[in-house]
């Protein structure tokens, strides 16, 4: 849309199994690098699923400063609000707000949001309820009396679902407009969509977008393996030989700001958003059609909301989640779009894991490297491209963009695909 | 900016503890009847609060044709569907295969995912002395069934409704606590308004009614334990008060572009005209004494519909019955409605359905395009008690009262402070 004000992407943060920074994530994906290792957070020596990319040996002192702050937050919410702090910090926001006269800051807060995707933990957490299950030993009214006496007063805040929402917003004062999506692995992408548009709407001056997630419960893995979505070995997108997926967990965030806003206040710009699509199959939970109709759409609003062509996507980083089914109705969606000439494609997860509601944003920041590196990271597990879709351009090598404009695509439950559109600064 | 696109709401749908349709609901709310009573789903009697407005009556069995879909649904899934199929009953409109990818669909959804029974599943097999022991889940008889783990995804619910109403546009699921249901109706105005859609279903869905939801809500003290008196324990700005009652229920809206929606001759309830959003930064559970937060939110929503305070005459307050939050929202209504506060009436539908949680936004948005066409503001129930710090407002009391509305406004306020704020317009005042 011609007459919408530009957005700039000022911060961007991360955390995840392969590193803390974006930098150190790049690093790892640029250099074959998987983060993919037995899991650490239970001993699944004995589970049919033992590997996943957890974020391992860091402490949450690490993950978030203000230890008070530890009590009342789940494991998923250190990883949102350590990404979003990375990416609120690395703006320069705070630093330019000390600057500004102090009758002039509650304007600048009151216009500073932030837009949450927001995932699970949804099942550890209600294990604070089991000591009393057992003193209960099935009476229900006896679960009552003993409730007070057996568990945390402070359970149902510790398990909000908007606690990254909450506590991002206390920390950096943002007291704007703001959301908090539940909407599985869209979230984090449709985190950056919405605030995106309440800057074009003019809701806001500058909104930090944020997706966390951890889906490395036992429960979590269980479900996921008896639904046939788990690789018990590598995670291979796009190969003829794939088996699944596998998780990881952690968060990713990125600071949107007006462009003329953040030129005036002579931030570094590392890039800017373009457009965004938003479809669902109406497929139900699980399913998903077959022929790409989900990735089409949304790839072809996306465009449309960016104004440009097909022809100008220099790379694209697709969901590759590494399952039989998404990967090949994606490779059909993107090339039901870009025909006989798609810009290269690659992805993420075999290095990362699937790190659900944060997957789709991390995809964004580490897309957003590889353009400033002009670079598209080979998949280096990936042996032969499904002959089903072969003219897809994934390759075990790197490859170059063809423009420094990225396609970021995020398919999940509920028959969910987001397409994102970002060009990045000259490095 | 080019000409913005007006919104239109020309369906309503609602299952609530006061009746599972619309029309019952809308009566019983008119007069003050209270959706209160001793829980009956379970067995609360050991529970500090022992009420609770639950939905009576529902058939959880039919309504639905797809049964397999059925077959995923929860409990609040179910009143989701139900209530979004009375709205696009009323509404006389619905996705078709021409128009699927036109339609868009946002929930306010709970955060329940896991049901009391699964998690009784998971003590019994693997956690017997209250400890999980993974392994013990890798057991034959450990019932791992794959329909109870979907129904546990966060968007189970957006999933189920898209597919069966054949929604293939912009979908999405929102969850910020008490204000979730006023978000996700917010969210699908700024939808509508650039263009993603042409049509929409909007609405929230929650039961916290189960042994966890209502431990939650106990631990934290928030409840009233009005235990002898259900009826009387929502008594929103009542000096008296002393915490929420939990209900459950959905309501969804449909909402089309006003144009499209005269083209074809619907009528239409009321214009969904300003959504306000902020977060109060303050402390998780409270808001601030202040107003602060809640009037940045009902002042961007009156802006955002192009109103002054003057044009308002119903309020639908958050009034969740607890000391803080009333008082705190009387300041905000104080601090942005300025004298002008005195001429709008102002009530709590808490006061006789509970308090919904992700769903009560929703529920208080359909309230308000109800009030609009009937020309009534709805009574704040159980009323009695003057409370000095709530004297501000001009509260409905005693029965409903019968009156012009050209505007009213829904406030929701959440746990960890996000404030939503929706303005709504009479038709006439449209097109006038």
């Amino acid at each position: 849309m011609s007459t919408s004000p530009r957005i700039a992407i000022t911060g961007s943060g991360a955390v995840c199994g392969a590193g803390m920074t974006v930098e150190k994530i790049f690093a790892a994906v640029l250099g074959g690098q998987s983060a993919v290792a037995p899991i650490a957070l239970w001993d699944a020596e004995h589970w049919p699923i033992r590997l996943a990319a957890g974020v391992n040996g860091v402490s949450d002192r690490e993950l978030v400063e203000d230890r008070k702050l530890h009590k009342s937050i789940s494991r998923t919410d250190f990883f949102g609000i350590h990404a979003a702090g990375v990416a609120v910090k690395s703006s320069g926001i705070p630093a330019h707000r000390e600057t500004l006269d102090a009758a002039d800051v509650p304007f600048f807060n009151d216009r500073s949001g932030i837009v949450v995707g927001s995932g699970g933990g949804a099942y550890n957490s209600n294990y604070e309820y089991l000591p009393l299950m057992t003193v209960a030993g099935g009476d229900l009214r006896k679960f009552g009396e003993e409730l007070g006496a057996t568990v945390n007063p402070m359970w149902l805040l510790r398990n909000l679902p908007n606690n990254v929402l909450c506590h991002v917003g206390i920390r950096h004062m943002f007291k704007g407009t703001n959301a908090c999506i539940t909407n599985q692995c869209a979230g984090g992408v449709l985190a950056v969509a919405e605030a995106a548009e309440s800057l074009r709407m003019d809701e806001a001056d500058r909104i930090v977008a944020v997706g966390h997630d951890t889906l490395i419960e036992p429960e979590a893995v269980l479900g996921y393996h008896k639904l046939g979505l788990l690789s018990t070995d590598v995670l291979r997108p796009f190969d003829r030989d794939r088996t699944g997926t596998i998780f990881g967990e952690g968060g990713a965030a990125v600071m949107l700001e007006k462009f003329d806003g953040a030129q005036a206040r002579k931030a570094a710009i590392l890039g800017e958003f373009l457009g965004h699509g938003c479809v669902t199959e109406a497929t139900g939970i699980v399913d998903l059609r077959p022929d790409g109709d989900g990735p089409a759409r949304a790839i072809a609003l996306a465009l449309a909301d960016a104004g440009i062509a097909a022809a100008d996507v220099g790379m694209i980083v697709a969901h590759g989640n590494g399952t039989i089914a998404s990967d090949a109705s994606e490779a059909k969606g993107i090339l039901r779009v870009f025909g006989g000439n798609p810009p290269p494609v690659t992805a993420f997860k075999w290095a990362v894991g699937h790190l659900i509601a944060a997957s789709g944003i991390l995809d964004l920041v580490l897309a957003l490297e590889a353009l400033r590196h002009g670079v598209v990271p080979g998949v280096p597990t990936l042996n032969t491209v499904d002959p089903e879709f072969s003219t897809l351009p994934v390759s075990r090598e790197a490859q170059k963009p063809r423009s420094a404009i990225a396609l970021v695509l995020c398919r999940g439950f509920g028959g969910m695909n987001v397409a994102l559109i970002v060009r990045a600064a000259k490095a | 900016m080019s000409k913005r696109v007006r919104v239109a709401i020309t369906g309503i749908g609602m299952v609530t503890p006061i009746g599972n349709t619309t029309a019952a609901t809308w009566d019983a709310l008119r007069a003050g009847k209270s959706g209160a009573g001793p829980i009956t789903i379970f067995d609360a009697t050991g529970f500090s609060t022992r009420i609770g407005a639950e939905v009576k009556g529902f058939d959880f069995e039919n309504g639905i044709a797809d049964r397999k879909l059925l077959k995923l649904a929860s409990r609040s899934h179910r009143f989701a569907l139900n209530a979004a199929e009375q709205a696009l009953a009323d509404a006389g409109i619905r996705p078709t295969a021409e128009t699927a990818e036109r339609w868009g669909l946002v929930v306010g959804a709970g955060m329940m995912g896991v049901s009391f029974e699964e998690l009784s599943s998971v003590h019994r097999h693997a956690a017997a002395d209250g400890e999980l022991h993974p392994d013990q889940l890798l057991a034959p008889d450990y019932p791992a069934d794959p329909i109870s783990f979907c129904r546990t995804q966060t968007n189970a619910g957006l999933s189920l409704l898209t597919k069966n109403f054949g929604v293939r546009g912009y979908a999405s699921a929102v969850h910020t606590a008490c204000s979730s249901g006023g978000q996700a109706i917010g969210t699908a105005l700024k939808v509508m308004r650039r263009g993603n859609v042409d049509a929409m279903i909007a609405g929230g869905f929650d039961s916290m009614l189960n042994p966890i939801g209502l431990s939650g809500f106990c631990l934290l003290g928030a409840l009233s334990t009005d235990n002898d008196t259900p009826e009387r324990a929502s008594r929103p700005f009542d000096a008296t008060r002393n915490g929420f009652l939990l209900g459950e229920g959905a309501a969804f809206l449909v909402l089309e572009k006003w144009e499209s929606a005269r083209a074809r001759g619907a009528k239409i309830y009321a214009e969904l005209a300003g959504d306000g959003n902020s977060l109060s930064c303050y402390r998780i559970t409270d808001t601030p004494p202040d107003g602060d937060g809640p009037i940045q939110a009902i002042r961007q929503s009156l802006a955002d519909a192009g109103l002054k305070p003057e044009d308002i005459d119903y309020v639908n307050a958050h009034g969740t019955s607890t000391q803080m939050n009333d008082r705190s929202e009387c300041v905000a209504l104080g601090a942005v409605m300025g004298d002008h506060l005195q001429n709008v009436a102002v009530s709590s539908t808490k006061s006789s359905m509970g308090h919904l949680i992700a769903a009560a936004g929703a529920v208080e948005a359909a309230v308000c395009a109800l009030a609009i066409r009937d020309g009534i503001a709805p009574v704040n129930a159980n009323w009695s008690t003057p409370d000095p710090q709530c004297s501000n407002i001009n509260l409905v009391t005693g029965q409903s009262r019968p009156m012009r509305i050209s505007a009213a406004l829904s406030n929701s306020l959440g746990f960890g402070g996000s404030n939503s704020s929706l303005t709504f317009r009479h038709p006439d005042l449209v097109e006038a």
